[in-house]
C-alpha cells in the first residue's frame, strides 16, 4: 500500500450492532482513477461499510480512513460532513431524481439554485452549469429536458453528475455507487458501464458495490469481497474468474445439506406453470406439489417478488399457461386467485397487507366477511368467536380481538396475516419474506405454522432473501437469475452456500 | 411459546420495559392506565358532554337567554332547521369512510330540490312521483361523479368540485335564478313543518336514513370493505377487494342521501331556491369529521355525525339568542372544522406515539 497512492484507504474499520458484529476489522485502499468493486452475498457487510464511509453510521474506536493522503481521522469520529469535505459522493441505489423536473433542475436540487440579488433564480447561469456538466459527464440531455423523457441510464448519469458536479476536473473525487443497475434494463446497464469506464479514465475514483459479478469484472480494476463482515481479499479483476469471485464470496464451507429428509415425491400437482411471463419474469416453468414448501431464492430483484404476484393474479400475465389443480386459470385480479384457493403474503406488511387502524378482528376476516352475512346482518358474536379461536391456533398474542392492529408487535401483526390466509385453509399459499421484520420467537411460531399447514395439504411458495431460512424450511428451493429459474435444489441437499452461489453467477450451472 | 396474558395497553412485546424498581414501574402503569382509561372516556362522549353543557349553558347559566332557551319550540325549531343538513352529513360519511370526498353534496340537494319543485309545478305529477325523481336525480349525480373518480381516475376533490360547480350552472340555467315557489304539493308542505308526538315530522326521516346508514356501515359486508379500503387501500387490493366498484357505490349513497335532502328542502321551505344548496357542504362535512373525533374515535360515524350537527345546532342558536349576529354561523362551523381535524390528527398521532 505504501508505494502507490492512494484515494481512499480504510484500515481496521469495524461495526459493532448490539448482538452482531456487522464489520470486524476491513482494510481497504482505492488507487486514484481507478473502478474498485464491493461484493458480497447479503448481509456481508457492504451497506454497513459504504453507511460508515457517509458517516451515517459510526465505526467502532479503532479505525481509521484516509483520503488521498491528506485527510486522516478516526473512524468512530468521520461524520457526513467530513466525508463531504474529503470529496466523497455518493449515488445510491434509489438516486433520489426528479422525474418531472429537467435536467437542470435536478442538478440544482440540492447544490442550491443560482439565484439574483431578490432570491429569483438566475436560469441563464444554471443552464451553463449544466451545459457545462452535460458535456464534462457525457449526458444525453438537454438542460431543458425533463428527466422522464431520458434513458434510464441518462437518468442514473444525472444523478451521478449532481453529485460530482463540484468537483473540478474529477479531482480528488471519489464516487460511491450503490447497486445502481438493480432496476437498469439490460442495454442501459452497458450504458451506464461505458460511462462509468470514461469517467475513471478522466481520473475519478469509484467504489463500485454490486452483487452482479459479470458486471463487475468487466467494469472494475479491482474486485474486494466481503463475507460475514470480513474482507477475504482483494484481487486484480483480470486475474480471476467469476467462479473464483463467488467462491470468495460463499466461502469454502460447501458441505453437503444438513436439512432432515423432507423429500415430498409423488403428491398431486396443485399449481403448475408452463411458460409464464410477466413483468420481469421470464417464461417460468414449475410444479408445485400438495403439501410441498417451494423456496425462490435469487438475488434482490432477480424476479421472485414478481412471479408471486403473477401467480396472484395481482401483476398480469403476459403470456404462459397457468393450472390450478388441472385446470387452466388466466386471473384478472388476486380475487380470481383466491376463488381458486390461492393465498398471498406481501413483504411488506405494512403497505400491503395490514389494515393498521382497523381491529384484528377486522384484519382477520378482511377478503371474507362475507361468510358472516346472514339473514341481511353481519354476525358479529361467530365473527368474534372465529377470530378469537384464530388468534389461539395462529399464536397470535394481542389484549383482545378488538385491539387496532397497528398496536401489534411486528411479529403478532405477521401472524396477524398469516392467519387471516391459513384460516381460509388455502391450497396454496404464497408468501413473501414471511419472516422480515419479525423477531426470533415469532419467527420459530412462523416456521411452526408453515409446516403445519403443509402437512394438513397446503403447498407454499417462499420468497426469502435469508437463504438459511429457505434450507431449514423448503422441500425444494429454485433459485431465480433476471426473471428466469435457473436452477433447482432438492432436500437433503439444499444449501445456503450453494444457494448463494447459484444466484450469483451469470451462467447456467449443471 | 406460552400464549401468556399480557395487561391491556401493552401489546408489542418488542417494547419490552426494563424496570428496574417492581414497585414503581408498577404504579406508574397503574396510573397511567387509568389516566388512558379517563382519556378515552372522554374521547368517546367529548361530544354527548358538550351538547349537554351548551344546553345547560343557555337553558340556566345564561341570565339573558335562560327564559327563552329551555322552550319546547325552540329544541323543535333547531331539530327542524338540521334535518336536511343531517341527511346530507350521513350520506358524506360513506365515502369519507374509504377514503374520499364528496364535496358536490350541497349542490346536488340544491339541484334535487329545484327539479322536485319543477315536477310538482309544470306537470303536477303525484307525490311520491316527485320524491323518487329528487332521490333518483341525485343518486344520478353521484354516479356520475362515482364513474368520473374510477373510471378516469380524477381525485374525488377535483371531480366532486367539478360537479358542484357544473350542478350550479345547470340550476341557474334552468331557473334563471329564480325560486319555483308555485305547485308544491300541500302534503309535502305540511310534512315538513308538522309535528308528530311533538317531534318535527321530517326528523323521522333523519332517523331511518341514520338507521340505513349505520346498518350499511356496521352490519354489511360492503362497510366493512369501505373501511378496509379507507384504511389501506393496496391491502384491500390484495385481499380481493374490487376497490373501483366500492368507491363507485359509495358515491351513488352519498348522492341518493343528497337527492334525499333535496326533497327536504322543498318540504321544509315550501320552495325550489337554486341558491341555497351549495352552503350545505361545509357544514355537512363539518359535522362529519367532528363526529369522527367522538363516539368511535378515529373513525367517521352515525351517532357522532348527529351529535355533531346538533351540538353545532344548539350553539349557535344560543350565540344568536345572546344577541350574536349571523356571522357567528360561519365562524363557528370554520373553527369547529379546523379544530374537529386538528384534534383529531393530535389523538390518532398520541395513539400511534403510544404504541411504538
Amino acid at each position: 500500500m505504501a508505494d502507490e497512492a492512494v484515494a481512499l484507504g480504510l484500515s481496521g474499520l469495524s461495526k459493532t450492532f448490539p448482538g452482531t458484529r456487522a464489520l470486524a476489522g476491513v482494510d481497504l485502499d482505492l488507487r486514484p482513477g481507478e473502478i474498485h468493486a464491493l461484493v458480497g452475498g447479503n448481509g456481508s457487510g457492504k451497506s454497513t461499510l459504504i453507511k460508515i464511509l457517509a458517516g451515517v453510521y459510526q465505526a467502532d474506536p479503532g479505525g481509521v480512513i484516509e483520503v488521498a493522503g491528506r485527510v486522516a481521522a478516526a473512524a468512530d469520529q468521520w461524520s457526513p460532513r467530513d466525508a463531504f469535505a474529503a470529496g466523497l459522493r455518493f449515488v445510491h441505489q434509489n438516486p433520489g431524481i426528479f422525474l418531472d423536473l429537467t435536467v437542470a433542475e435536478n442538478i440544482a436540487v440540492g447544490a442550491g439554485f443560482p439565484t439574483g440579488p431578490a432570491g429569483s433564480i438566475r436560469w441563464r447561469e444554471l443552464r451553463a452549469r449544466t451545459d457545462a456538466l452535460i458535456e464534462r459527464y457525457h449526458l444525453r440531455a438537454a438542460p431543458d429536458q425533463p428527466l422522464r423523457l431520458l434513458r434510464p441510464a441518462d437518468r442514473t448519469m444525472v444523478a451521478i453528475a449532481r453529485a460530482l458536479q463540484d468537483r473540478e476536473r474529477n479531482q480528488h473525487g471519489i464516487l460511491v455507487l450503490d447497486e445502481p443497475t438493480t432496476s437498469l434494463p439490460a442495454a442501459d446497464v452497458d450504458l451506464l458501464l461505458d460511462a462509468l469506464r470514461r469517467y475513471a479514465a478522466g481520473g475519478l475514483t469509484i467504489l463500485y458495490v454490486s452483487h452482479r459479478i459479470d458486471e463487475v469484472l468487466s467494469l472494475a480494476d479491482r474486485v474486494s469481497v466481503l463475507r460475514d463482515g470480513s474482507l477475504v481479499g482483494t484481487v486484480a479483476a483480470a486475474d480471476t474468474t467469476e467462479a473464483g469471485v463467488v467462491a470468495m464470496i460463499v466461502g469454502r464451507r460447501l458441505e453437503a445439506g444438513r436439512g432432515r429428509d423432507r423429500a415430498v415425491g409423488a403428491g398431486r400437482a396443485v399449481l403448475e406453470a408452463r411458460g409464464l411471463s410477466g413483468g420481469p419474469v421470464r417464461g417460468v416453468d414449475l410444479t408445485l406439489r400438495e403439501g410441498e414448501v417451494l423456496g425462490l431464492a435469487g438475488l434482490l430483484g432477480a424476479g421472485q417478488s414478481e412471479l408471486l404476484r403473477v401467480l396472484f393474479g395481482a401483476l398480469p400475465a403476459a403470456s404462459g399457461e397457468l393450472l390450478v389443480e388441472g385446470i387452466a386459470r388466466r386471473f384478472a385480479g388476486p380475487a380470481d386467485a383466491m376463488a381458486a384457493g390461492i393465498g398471498y403474503v406481501p413483504s411488506e406488511r405494512g403497505v400491503e397487507a395490514l389494515f393498521p387502524s382497523m381491529t384484528v378482528r377486522e384484519n382477520v376476516s378482511a377478503g371474507s366477511v362475507a361468510r358472516y352475512f346472514r339473514g341481511l346482518r353481519l354476525r358479529h358474536d361467530e365473527e368474534s368467536r372465529d377470530v378469537v379461536a384464530a388468534m389461539r391456533e395462529f399464536l397470535i398474542r394481542a389484549p383482545s380481538d378488538v385491539a387496532p392492529a397497528f398496536t401489534l408487535s411486528g411479529g403478532n401483526q405477521q401472524k396477524l396475516v398469516l392467519a387471516r390466509w391459513l384460516r381460509r385453509r388455502p391450497r396454496i399459499l404464497l408468501l413473501d419474506e414471511p419472516t422480515q421484520g419479525v423477531d426470533v420467537g415469532s419467527r420459530q411460531e412462523i416456521y411452526t405454522l408453515l409446516h403445519r399447514a403443509a402437512e394438513s395439504g397446503t403447498a407454499a411458495i417462499v420468497v426469502s432473501s435469508d437463504f438459511g431460512e429457505l434450507e431449514r424450511l423448503c422441500h425444494r428451493v429454485a433459485v431465480m437469475r433476471r426473471g428466469r429459474l435457473v436452477a433447482e435444489l432438492r432436500a437433503p441437499d439444499i444449501d445456503e452456500h450453494r444457494l448463494t452461489e447459484i444466484a450469483h453467477l451469470s451462467e447456467e450451472v449443471a | 411459546m406460552s400464549v401468556d396474558q399480557k395487561p391491556v395497553g401493552a401489546a408489542g412485546e418488542d417494547r419490552t420495559q426494563a424496570a428496574p424498581e417492581q414497585e414503581g414501574a408498577d404504579r406508574s402503569f397503574g396510573s397511567r392506565l387509568g389516566a388512558s382509561a379517563a382519556v378515552q372516556w372522554l374521547e368517546r362522549y367529548s361530544l354527548l358532554v358538550l351538547l349537554i353543557v351548551i344546553v345547560a349553558f343557555f337553558g340556566f347559566i345564561w341570565m339573558q337567554t335562560a327564559s327563552t332557551f329551555m322552550q319546547l319550540a325552540n329544541f323543535q325549531n333547531i331539530v327542524r332547521s338540521q334535518t336536511v343538513l343531517a341527511v346530507l352529513a350521513l350520506g358524506a360519511i360513506v365515502p369519507l369512510v374509504c377514503g374520499q370526498f364528496d364535496l358536490s353534496i350541497g349542490n346536488v340537494a340544491g339541484m334535487a330540490s329545484v327539479f322536485t319543485a319543477a315536477v310538482f309545478a309544470r306537470w303536477h305529477v303525484p307525490l311520491p312521483v316527485g320524491i323518487a325523481i329528487g332521490i333518483a336525480l341525485g343518486t344520478l349525480a353521484g354516479a356520475v361523479n362515482g364513474a368520473v373518480v374510477t373510471r378516469l381516475g380524477v381525485s374525488s376533490f377535483i371531480a366532486t368540485l367539478g360537479s358542484a360547480a357544473v350542478i350550479t350552472g345547470i340550476v341557474n340555467w334552468y331557473t334563471q335564478g329564480l325560486s319555483i315557489i308555485q305547485g308544491i304539493p300541500a302534503q309535502l308542505t305540511v310534512f315538513g313543518g308538522g309535528n308528530w308526538f311533538g317531534i318535527p315530522s321530517p326528523f323521522y326521516v333523519v332517523a331511518v336514513a341514520a338507521l340505513l346508514v349505520y346498518y350499511l356501515l356496521e352490519h354489511t359486508p360492503y362497510g366493512r370493505n369501505l373501511h378496509a379500503v379507507g384504511s389501506n387501500v393496496e391491502s384491500a387490493r390484495l385481499v380481493g377487494l374490487g376497490i373501483p366498484r366500492i368507491v363507485f357505490l359509495s358515491f351513488v349513497v352519498s348522492g341518493a342521501a343528497a337527492g334525499l335532502g333535496g326533497v327536504l328542502l322543498v318540504a321544509d321551505s315550501g320552495a325550489g331556491n337554486p341558491s341555497v344548496g351549495s352552503s350545505f357542504t361545509l357544514t355537512a362535512l363539518t359535522a362529519a369529521f367532528l363526529g369522527a373525533t367522538s363516539v368511535k374515535p378515529g373513525r367517521f360515524n352515525v351517532v357522532g355525525t348527529l351529535l355533531a350537527i346538533f351540538f353545532l345546532a344548539t350553539a349557535i342558536t344560543g350565540l344568536t339568542f345572546a344577541g350574536v349576529q349571523d356571522y357567528i354561523n360561519d365562524l363557528f362551523t370554520g373553527f369547529a372544522l379546523v379544530l374537529a381535524v386538528g384534534i383529531s390528527v393530535l389523538l390518532s398521532r398520541r395513539r400511534l406515539g403510544g404504541s411504538r
